[in-house]
């Protein structure tokens, strides 16, 4: 309809510059600081672990959503996003060092330990100890018990061969998207769009693979027994939304400091802004759909994961759980659903960056919800029903330990970043992006 | 033009100015002007979409999402309170509700409900950005004066155009004329008042008629099937709804395995579970006993309970028998002993003018067709019954007076548990009539006593009661 504009770059600064090589020293020390002081603070390797989990967990997720986003934006050939998909690029590439950042959980798991994972020990049982299991398994005469069906998926060399699999292949879309769309910088080669979004196609299935085994390898094994087939729609709707959020607020936090201040325009906020408040509906609709289902059907095995969470316990007390059940439902779903309604404050760089930061927060709070009631209960009752499940949030645990990971994040990103240009600099449809407008 | 044409022009009613222009960015310049000029009615036609021509025009923006989150939310209210009113709702006798309980389930839970609200959501929602689409364009228009100008028939081609009303207070027609031509009008038409003939066009009437014919050929057709006899099986529209897969209660599941492993969909094979041992279903949990059975609390145990549910019906019914004449003796001795029955009304059960009413009305229903509208045992089915026993056609026990002097005598608990148990050959009504309405009909029984016969040996505080 409209002839492209010429591109051209006019701001000043595209780039980090020389300030990375100060900013992965200092993002460094507070990831030391931070997960340091987890770990002194938790005094338990397991409790530790997990507090771990959550935040490594809620990290691999956005970094997967910046992976989707890089892809579904060559899927669908979109003008608008090119300003700020470099940054999208670049959170994908963070999936390949994340694997380093799995080990300390992946380790003791393939050295046996089942500290985490239950599952990863020999002849575990949801029916308890091995003679319940066999009293159990006697009286019921069902063909093959489940557990031994599942061991076949879970089992810790299968575990860890997907684990490197996974890493592998998220590595090396994200840097066939990063590693091409750099090469353009260079030569300004258009087939080079075009050889991208021909293999996003295939590209899209098998992130969609990958995320789907994943989601139930990271989190949902960790209450083995239970049954969500919406769970990796639910991983997959806040990893979404938490990377629309990064690169929302990375792209403000470089403009506030001088960079790229000409080519993220209010337009592209507007648009952020609009897909935040659509993947804020979308989680929820995901999240009570998951529960709907679940309450309605009413099967223990699938309603006692929702118990632990929702429920008083069996001696009729208040755990703890059920105010985080609240906040998500209110901060997760409620809140941002009317704030991000106008159209006004979608266009507030401002409002965007408060937005953002708070949608993070509650995306570590949707994680800490799902790992770290599975603590509780192995600790508070490893076999039998969960009568006595505990509440164990610790602020002086759980919180360095995430802002320990936060100071992590932006160390990759900066080792990734370096002073390679944050926005695709002779990408074919830049002239579209700076010229995008909203109706 | 002559003169005459001139004064019919003239009498018509001029109602704007439209120009034409070649390109957009004309377009768009010339409703910049005529903004900063301080035109206010006017407005912009293209072939597409011209992005900043709404800004150019000075169009505020639509207040339609507004307008569609009021009646969104207005959905979401009235989603919930139809579901609400549905299943939970037990207001007054005008809208009652229908709070029936269903498999012990709760009346009202809010997750179950959430679909339907927001489904009702979306539905308002779009319904209101449609409507409220049209309503803020004034649509739908039958004819506009705009479409009488021949130029502007390539509105839809390759020609822009802006249109100045005279309804603007800064309008005038020369004035107005000349400054078009200077912001690069290609051409200037008049647009005046279209005085054609206002009536629908005469294929659309004939349109309408004949829809209206169809519509009225179903309700036709259902008066006709109303006055007929169809021997003819019904149409099954939906036969998964007929026809459901489902187990009958007291049945055994069919064996879902083989023969060596038999899978049934509970280990013991029936359809439907017993109630787990030692639980009570929902609303079941009797334990008031004054209130529920008529006993003195503390005074019903167990065994007592038992002998209370067992005397009705079998053990009581026995002596009517011929064959158990014979032993009276026997059957005294293995008669349990009476309950301690209460004598005054349980405290939750309020005598009033409302409870006698609704004891009367109860009463008239389940009782008076034996025991007789006055309670002296003259109803019509017991009068019919002794004729035909009488006549040896039938066997019939009479039913009581409740005025003798051996029932007044008996204490409230007694007549409660005669009503929900049954005594003599007079069946239970427990299942019928429930546990409030029961002490209504005591009530109303008293009442009937104290207007009958005055017998001895009604205690004081039973009438006291009655009398509240």
């Amino acid at each position: 309809m409209h002839e492209a504009p010429p591109a051209k770059i006019t701001s000043p600064v595209v780039s980090l510059k020389d300030n990375y090589v100060r900013l992965i020293p200092v993002s460094l020390i507070v990831a030391a600081a931070g997960i340091g002081t987890a770990l002194l603070l938790s005094m338990d390797m397991q409790r530790f672990s997990f507090a771990y989990l959550t935040c490594f967990c809620t990290l691999m997720s956005l970094c997967l959503g910046g992976l989707f986003f890089v892809i579904v934006m060559h899927l669908t050939r979109a003008g608008w996003s090119v300003t700020v998909r470099r940054i999208a690029e670049i959170i994908a590439m963070c999936t390949l060092p994340m694997f380093v950042l799995y080990l300390p959980i992946l380790i003791p798991l393939m050295m046996g330990s089942d500290e985490v994972y239950i599952w990863n020990v020999e002849g575990w049982s949801i029916h308890g100890d091995a003679e319940h299991k066999a009293k159990v398994l006697a009286e019921a005469d069902y063909p093959p018990p489940i557990e031994e069906l599942k061991a076949m998926y879970l089992n810790r060399w299968f575990f860890g061969g997907r684990m490197v699999a996974y890493f592998l292949i998220w590595g090396a879309m994200a840097w066939f998207f990063l590693g091409n769309s750099l090469k353009q910088d260079r030569t300004g080669d258009k087939q080079i769009t075009a050889k991208m979004q021909k293999h996003s196609t295939w590209m899209m299935i098998v992130f969609a693979a990958t995320l789907v085994f994943s989601s139930f390898d990271f989190e949902m094994s960790l209450a083995p027994f239970w049954f969500s087939t919406m769970w990796p729609v639910y991983f997959f709707a806040g990893s979404m939304l938490s990377a629309l959020a990064t690169i929302t607020l990375i792209a403000i936090c470089l403009q506030r400091t001088g960079r790229v201040t000409d080519e993220i325009t209010v337009e592209h906020y507007h648009d952020l802004g609009k897909l935040m408040f659509s993947f804020v509906v979308f989680w929820g609709y995901i999240a009570f759909s998951q529960f709907l289902l679940i309450w309605y059907a009413n099967i223990p095995e699938e309603t006692f994961w929702f118990a632990w969470r929702i429920n008083p316990n069996s001696e009729g007390v208040m755990t703890g759980w059920q105010w985080f059940s609240l906040v998500l439902l209110f901060g997760h779903l409620l809140i941002p659903l009317l704030a991000l309604m106008a159209r006004t404050v979608r266009r507030s760089k401002n409002f965007l960056l408060y937005a953002a930061i708070y949608l993070l927060i509650m995306h570590w709070i949707d994680h800490y919800w799902i790992v770290m009631p599975q603590y509780s209960e192995m600790v508070s009752h490893p076999v039998g029903p969960a009568a006595g499940l505990a509440f164990h949030f610790n602020p002086l645990v759980d919180i360095p330990c995430a802002i320990g990971m936060a100071g992590v994040f932006v160390a990759l990103f900066c080792l990734i970043a370096r002073d390679r240009p944050l926005v695709p600099l002779k990408d074919p449809r830049l002239g579209e992006a700076l010229a995008h407008h909203n109706p | 033009m002559t003169d005459k044409q001139n004064q019919e022009m003239e009498d018509q009613k001029l109602l704007g100015l439209l120009a034409q222009f070649e390109d957009p960015n004309t377009l768009i310049k010339a409703c910049n002007e005529a903004r900063e000029s301080g035109y206010k009615k006017i407005d912009a036609f293209s072939p597409f979409p011209v992005h900043g021509i709404d800004p150019a025009l000075g169009i505020p923006r639509t207040i339609l999402p507004f307008f569609v989150l009021i009646i969104g939310l207005t959905g979401c209210a009235v989603g919930l309170g139809m579901q609400y009113y549905a299943n939970a709702a037990d207001w007054s006798s005008l809208f009652p509700g229908y709070n029936f309980m269903i498999s012990g389930k709760p009346f009202f839970s809010l997750p179950a409900n959430i679909p339907v609200t927001f489904e009702v959501v979306i539905l308002s929602s779009a319904i209101a950005t449609f409507l409220g689409m049209w309503a803020l364009n004034r649509l739908p228009r039958l004819a506009n004066p705009l479409h009488r100008i021949s130029r502007f028939k390539r509105v839809t081609n390759d020609k822009f155009f802006l249109l100045i009303e005279t309804k603007d207070p800064k309008f005038s027609r020369e004035q107005t004329e000349s400054e078009l031509n200077q912001w690069g009008a290609s051409a200037i038409e008049e647009v005046n008042e279209d005085l054609t003939d206002q009536q629908l066009p005469s294929w659309l009437q004939l349109v309408g008629l004949m829809t209206a014919l169809i519509l009225l050929i179903p309700p036709v057709l259902i008066f006709r099937a109303e006055g007929m006899t169809n021997r003819k099986p019904r149409l099954h529209v939906v036969p998964d709804m007929d026809w459901q897969d489902k187990y009958k209660t007291q049945t055994m599941a069919p064996n879902l395995g083989d023969e060596k492993h038999p899978v049934y969909l509970f280990v013991d094979g029936r359809a439907m579970q017993e109630p787990i041992p030692g639980t009570i279903a929902r609303g079941d949990l009797d334990t008031d006993s004054e209130y529920y059975r008529g006993i003195k609390s503390g005074t019903d145990s167990f065994a007592t309970l038992h002998s209370a549910g067992a005397r009705t019906g079998l053990q009581d019914a026995a002596p009517q028998e011929p064959s158990d004449q014979d032993t009276p003796a026997a059957e005294s001795s293995a008669e349990p002993a009476e309950p301690d029955w209460v004598t005054q009304f349980p405290p939750n059960v309020t005598v009033d003018q409302a409870l006698l009413e609704r004891g009367q009305q109860r009463f008239n229903i389940y009782c008076s067709v034996c025991h007789g509208y006055a309670g002296n045992g003259d109803g019509l089915v017991n009068v019919r019954a002794m004729a035909l026993a009488a006549s040896g056609q039938a066997t019939w026990t009479a039913a009581k007076s409740l005025n003798e002097p051996e029932v007044i005598k008996n204490p409230v608990g007694r007549i409660f548990d005669t009503i929900s148990n049954g005594r003599g050959t007079m069946g239970p009504y427990k299942s019928q009539i429930p546990v409030e309405d029961r002490w209504a009909i005591v009530a109303y029984v008293r009442a009937l006593q104290g207007t009958g016969l005055k017998p001895e040996g009604v205690t004081k505080a039973d009438e006291d009661t009655v009398e509240e």
